[in-house]
């Protein structure tokens, strides 16, 4: 998986799961204060990456750092490419 | 001549504020007793949740008034139907929870930590079964919250969960919208404006000022059953969005 293909599909989470304009998916958008996700949207976003990427997060210590867009696109993209090794 | 009505508003309210507090728990405690005693547990606590209304409603339109003023909109078309309801506010002061006291039915409100630490104020409100969010579990206030809506009560809630700043309105936290689909309970929207220093934050100074309540129409279970609590809790958040926009652009 490219880091293109990552954001693509993680930006489509966000559209099909929480109904998001496209247009507000920038890297920067903090998930919290841009996008308007709580402490509860964001077991809901877990549980739909994880179905999108067929990979178990809710483990995973680094997701606790996550702040912004770009931050789960890196996440995302570094996660698939340790579990393709 | 300002700074002396600032000073008149603040020494009489909080005096009788005082007063009419510790009368009002004294008679309060004293009747939720004898109703305890004479009524199965439901109606008690539904009689002392109206009490506790009408407390806050000459805490709120009486005791201030005339320097403040509520100017109160039903902006429905429904009347006054049986609730329960979920009354979704945006939430600018420390007088809102006092102006819920405006809606005439049993009703809890979910509220912060600070307001149980308020003394006899936080005992009471508790008592009745007053939420605070923070202080337990989701599951623990999801369960409770349906079991009150199932009961038939109301719930006041302020989902942007702190003050705002400013006259933007804040993210909303999705909770209380999981409730409500689950309990397929109908929300209203509340926009209060006006009551920016009404105290101001991180004062309990009052200001003179109207304070305007506008009660939008009720948004059924049958139009957002196929929302997600993300999507509904922005559709709500939009409409009080636009009202308090209006409202604020309004002399």
């Amino acid at each position: 998986m490219t880091e293109q293909e990552a954001i693509k599909m993680v930006n489509e989470v966000f559209v099909d799961s929480f109904e998001i304009d496209p247009s507000k998916l920038k890297p920067e958008a903090n998930i919290f204060n841009d996008l308007g996700l709580d402490s509860l949207d964001i077991v809901d976003l877990v549980v739909a990456l994880q179905k999108k990427f067929g990979v178990t997060l809710r483990s995973d210590e680094r997701i606790r750092n996550i702040r912004t867009l770009g931050d789960i696109h890196q996440f995302i993209f570094t996660l698939k490419k340790e579990l393709n090794k | 001549m300002r700074v002396l009505r600032i000073a008149f508003l603040n020494i009489y309210f909080y005096l009788a504020f005082v007063l009419f507090s510790i009368n009002s728990f004294a008679a309060l405690g004293s009747l939720f007793i004898v109703l305890a005693i004479i009524l199965p547990k439901r109606q008690a606590f539904k009689r002392l949740r109206r009490m506790i209304s009408w407390y806050g409603a000459v805490i709120i339109r009486i005791l201030p008034f005339p320097f403040v003023r509520i100017d109160y909109k039903d902006l429905t078309d429904q009347g006054q139907e049986e609730g329960p309801y979920l009354f979704v506010c945006n939430h600018r002061s420390a007088s809102d929870p006092f102006l819920m006291a405006i809606f005439p039915y049993e009703i809890i409100q979910i509220v912060n930590i600070w307001p149980f630490r308020v003394p006899f104020l936080g005992f009471i409100a508790k008592f009745a079964g007053y939420l605070s969010v923070r202080e337990i579990p989701f599951e623990e206030f999801f369960q409770k919250s349906c079991s009150l809506i199932q009961q038939g009560v109301s719930i006041a809630v302020f989902p942007e969960g702190t003050r705002s700043r400013n006259k933007t309105l804040g993210q909303f936290h999705s909770a209380i919208f999981r409730v409500a689909l689950e309990t397929k309970c109908a929300i209203v929207p509340v926009c209060i404006t006006g009551n920016e220093l009404i105290p101001p934050i991180g004062s309990g100074l009052l200001h003179p000022g109207v304070i305007k309540i506008h009660r939008l129409k009720k948004i059924t279970y049958d139009e957002y059953s196929n929302f997600s609590p993300f999507k509904l809790k922005n559709y709500v958040r939009d409409i009080i969005a636009e009202e308090v926009k209006l409202m604020d652009q309004e002399k």
